[in-house]
């Protein structure tokens, strides 16, 4: 009782020394003996993934673990959408759950360093001699919950997605395909246009799209008005009331019509 | 091991004089790069606390008492001491090896400054001094329409190759009076750097892009876009067409480049930040700042977390 | 005991006064013995061998790594024959031309996941053992050094093939940095040499990822071994016969072992 923890922890360490001498078994060959098999398994895993990496890519073509490499670096680039290697898609998420222009220290630096913080100086603030799992359940559900949120960041950073031109164009024939308006090449168009001129930055379209300043889905947005109706809306929003959304009219015409098909021909799949 | 095998060590009394010796060589080190006067500074401390450092390190060898005492062990482990051997009586050479002592030291000391400091000064500064001022020429003004934005993608650096290849968005907003230059009609510009500045990933317009009207000038690359926002494909950053954030984490508004015209030519100056745009087009308020790094604010209150940023030319 | 052929004892002697001359003067033959022939807890198994799985990971990244240095080239410049970055064009050389140059730049490649994916299931079993608790303090200090210098290396060693992948992934990197409050802006722009990413950079990281992480690994792993080695391993904290079980009344060593259940859990505070 009048025992200090140091003086318990050196008892426990030269019991321990003294039954590992004892009782112990000899590290070569019969501890050595489980390292190299796992070691032969490691050896194995990285030969084998660069092997199903190699052929099953070819050059900038991606197979099922990525291309060889991407095309060469282009510091100009205005269609490139960058990505992390895996291990850094929590980072990589969290930056993206940081949204708010206020907090990105904190998920740059911040949460970072605190967790680099708390990982050295674990052994410093955890020092009970206890080191059974079951007598340790505030570490155990830290663990836990660590390793639930590392999950589920790095999970939501390999699927993230984003609403821009140069990926969501490749959605036009789907859309085409479920609305039912592959066979007018004026809707087409206007889908077109609709996936590259940001619109999804704000709205949804089946299950793609930002969503941002509460800008409402537009899946089914060809059940409540016409093409000539959209048009009107689109060249000046903020006749019919809606001050966030900007004036479309510098497309064009020729392309807010095709817009305007577009929005008619949704008429929510 | 016991505490009785810690001899009576001979570290020298504690000294605040290394930090005011820290604190100059960093003045001097940030003024190489600031300003010189900075740097003079820095190292008229250096040298005075360094001096003065090196007094109170060889104060006990000049046979000097230090006024502060080291501290003293705990009472039992002053009574274990005396149960060591017996200490050797003092040999006559002990003033000696106190000074071999502190030449040791001194000596080391003067050959890790002289070679690490050149070494961490050429790791360093280079990314701080050798930074090249450039202009970049975007070609005659014909091929900027008005009203409409162009990615113009040039080399920053004449020399640079195409590590140094950068994109801009370049909008002719139509002649203005200019009221500096007695009311001369002058073409106006908005010219956004193509860089988020939330952690500097390429930002893309948001619109179709002309590609049938794609120009190449002298090795500039002019791509007409029908967008009046642009999209971040990184982490979600939107800004509208005067580069003001509109969505998403930018802590800022789009950069912008300075911009001349020479003999009919757009001639791109240095990129600057800027903390927000009210008003539109020619008639822009821009409240502008020195360049800094992305995702670091330059105004509101997060920006006294970046004091002193670099000084900056972009290319 | 069988009598030993007088040939026998010749080959002994060969074998052995060259290790007792070297012996004698490093006493190197004693180290590996000591490393080789301790004693280790008898109840280990295969949990304990995540760590020299790393090693050997660590390794296999040595070895790759130093012959692709002896291909890679570290430049940003334009390969007049290929009209592509140097870098990048050494890199599809070595992937495609060289003999066997995928199959390395493979193992490099993986040998970096397995080898981060290894360091991560290391600490989350010396978590789980409590094997960070006395005395092995600093040998978990050392190993989250470890995992930041290896975290370092993936990254450094990201930005070499300089695709586009590589060269965003950076510039994120690099301002990510950037925004750490006061000194970030300045070490932004020491990592770039310079406001952006340039022709110095790629030469820069090389050297970081070829030279400095490596050296600070390659001692940090030491200190690691070393630290291991002397203080020896834990066994599972809810093994009936682990090291420095406390027994129930000064009992000899091994009796009724399965049933003191580890004793005083209060006893730590």
């Amino acid at each position: 009782m009048a025992r200090d923890l140091g003086e318990l922890n050196r008892e426990d360490f030269a019991r321990y020394k003294d039954d590992v001498k004892k009782e112990g078994k000899s590290f070569f060959p019969r501890a050595l003996f489980h390292d190299t098999v796992m070691s032969l398994v490691v050896v194995c895993v990285i030969v084998a993934l660069a092997a199903i990496w190699y052929f099953d890519a070819d050059g900038v073509k991606s197979g099922i673990l990525g291309p060889w490499y991407t095309e060469p670096a282009d510091p100009a680039t205005t269609s490139f959408v960058p990505r992390p290697d895996w291990y850094f898609y929590f980072l990589f998420y969290l930056l993206r759950i940081f949204k708010w222009p206020e907090t990105v220290f904190i998920a740059t630096v911040g949460i970072p360093t605190i967790a680099l913080i708390l990982l050295i100086g674990l052994p410093f603030y955890d020092r009970r001699r206890e080191r059974r799992p079951s007598r340790r359940p505030v570490a155990m559900v830290a663990a836990v919950l660590t390793v639930l949120s590392m999950a589920v960041l790095t999970w939501k950073g390999a699927t993230a997605k984003e609403a821009l031109g140069s990926e969501l164009v490749a959605f036009v024939p789907e859309w085409a395909q479920e609305q039912g308006f592959a066979d007018d090449p004026q809707a087409v168009k206007g889908a077109e246009l609709f996936a590259q001129s940001g619109c999804l930055n704000c709205h949804t379209y089946l299950g793609q799209g930002a969503g941002n300043l509460g800008a409402p889905d537009l899946s089914s947005i060809g059940q409540t008005n016409e093409a000539t109706y959209f048009v009107r809306y689109l060249t000046n929003p903020a006749a019919f009331g809606n001050t966030v959304m900007g004036s479309y009219a510098y497309l064009g015409q020729e392309n807010l019509d095709a817009l305007g098909a577009f929005l008619a021909a949704s008429k929510g799949g | 091991m016991s505490d009785a095998s810690h001899d009576n060590p001979h570290a020298p009394g504690p000294s605040l004089w290394p930090i005011g010796f820290a604190i100059g060589v960093a003045c001097l080190l940030l003024g190489l790069v600031l300003s010189w006067i900075i740097a003079a500074i820095g190292a008229v401390l250096a040298v005075v606390f360094g001096l003065l450092w090196a007094r109170d390190v060889t104060r006990e060898v000049r046979g000097e008492v230090p006024e502060i005492e080291p501290e003293t062990r705990a009472v039992a482990d002053e009574a274990a001491a005396p149960a060591g051997p017996p200490a050797a009586a003092p040999l006559p050479t002990y003033t000696r090896s106190r000074f071999l002592e502190a030449s040791t030291l001194g000596i080391s000391a003067a050959i890790g400054a002289v070679v690490t400091l050149p070494v961490l000064g050429f790791m360093v500064l280079p990314s701080f001094t050798n930074l090249e001022e450039q202009e970049a020429d975007l070609g005659p003004l014909e091929n900027f329409p008005e009203g409409k934005y162009v990615i113009a993608s040039y080399f920053a650096l004449p020399g640079g190759g195409e590590v140094s290849r950068r994109t801009v968005f370049v909008r002719y907003n139509g002649l203005v009076e200019n009221p500096a230059n007695q009311g001369r009609q002058e073409p106006s510009f908005t010219i956004l750097y193509s860089r988020c500045v939330h952690l500097g990933c390429p930002v893309q317009p948001n619109g179709p892009i002309d590609e049938a009207a794609k120009k190449n000038v002298n090795g500039v690359e002019l791509r007409p876009v029908l967008a009046q926002s642009f999209g971040c494909p990184c982490h979600g950053g939107l800004y509208d067409a005067e580069g003001n954030r509109r969505a998403g984490p930018p802590v800022r508004s789009m950069d912008r480049a300075e911009y001349s015209i020479k003999h009919g030519r757009l001639i791109l100056g240095p990129v600057y930040a800027v903390g927000n745009v009210s008003g539109t087009g020619a008639n822009a308020m821009i409240s502008r700042y020195p360049w800094s790094t992305p995702g670091t604010h330059v105004d509101g209150i997060e920006a006294w977390l970046y004091p002193i940023v670099p000084t900056q030319v972009t290319g | 005991m069988a009598k030993k052929s007088k040939r026998g004892t010749l080959v002994e002697t060969a074998v052995l006064a060259p290790l007792d001359w070297v012996d004698e003067r490093t006493a190197a033959v004693r180290g590996t013995k000591w490393f080789l022939f301790r004693n280790v807890p008898r109840d280990i198994s295969w949990a304990q061998t995540l760590g020299s799985a790393t090693l050997t990971a660590f390794i296999v990244q040595t070895l790759t790594g130093v012959i692709l240095a002896m291909y890679y080239e570290p430049s940003s410049s334009i390969n007049p024959t290929t009209g592509k970055p140097v870098a990048y064009s050494s890199i599809e050389a070595i992937t495609n031309d060289l003999t066997l140059g995928w199959l390395v730049r493979g193992m490099h490649r993986w040998g970096a996941s397995v080898f981060i994916i290894l360091l991560f299931l290391h600490m989350g079993r010396v978590f789980l053992f409590g094997a960070y608790k006395y005395p092995r303090e600093l040998t978990w200090i050392t190993g989250v050094f470890i995992l930041v210098t290896g975290m370092l290396l993936g990254f450094t060693g990201y930005l070499l093939p300089w695709d586009q992948t590589a060269y965003w992934a950076t510039v994120v990197g690099i301002n990510l940095n950037g925004t750490a409050p006061f000194l970030g802006p300045w070490l932004a722009q020491f990592l770039a040499t310079g406001p952006e990413i340039g022709s110095e950079t790629l030469a820069k990281w090389y050297s970081l990822h070829m030279l400095v992480l490596p050296g600070a690994i390659i001692g940090l792993i030491g200190v690691h071994i070393y630290l291991v080695t002397r203080l020896g391993v834990v066994s599972p904290p809810w093994s009936g016969e682990r090291a420095g079980r406390e027994r129930a009344e000064a009992a000899p060593t091994g009796a009724r072992a399965g049933l003191v259940r580890g004793g005083t859990s209060g006893g730590g505070k």
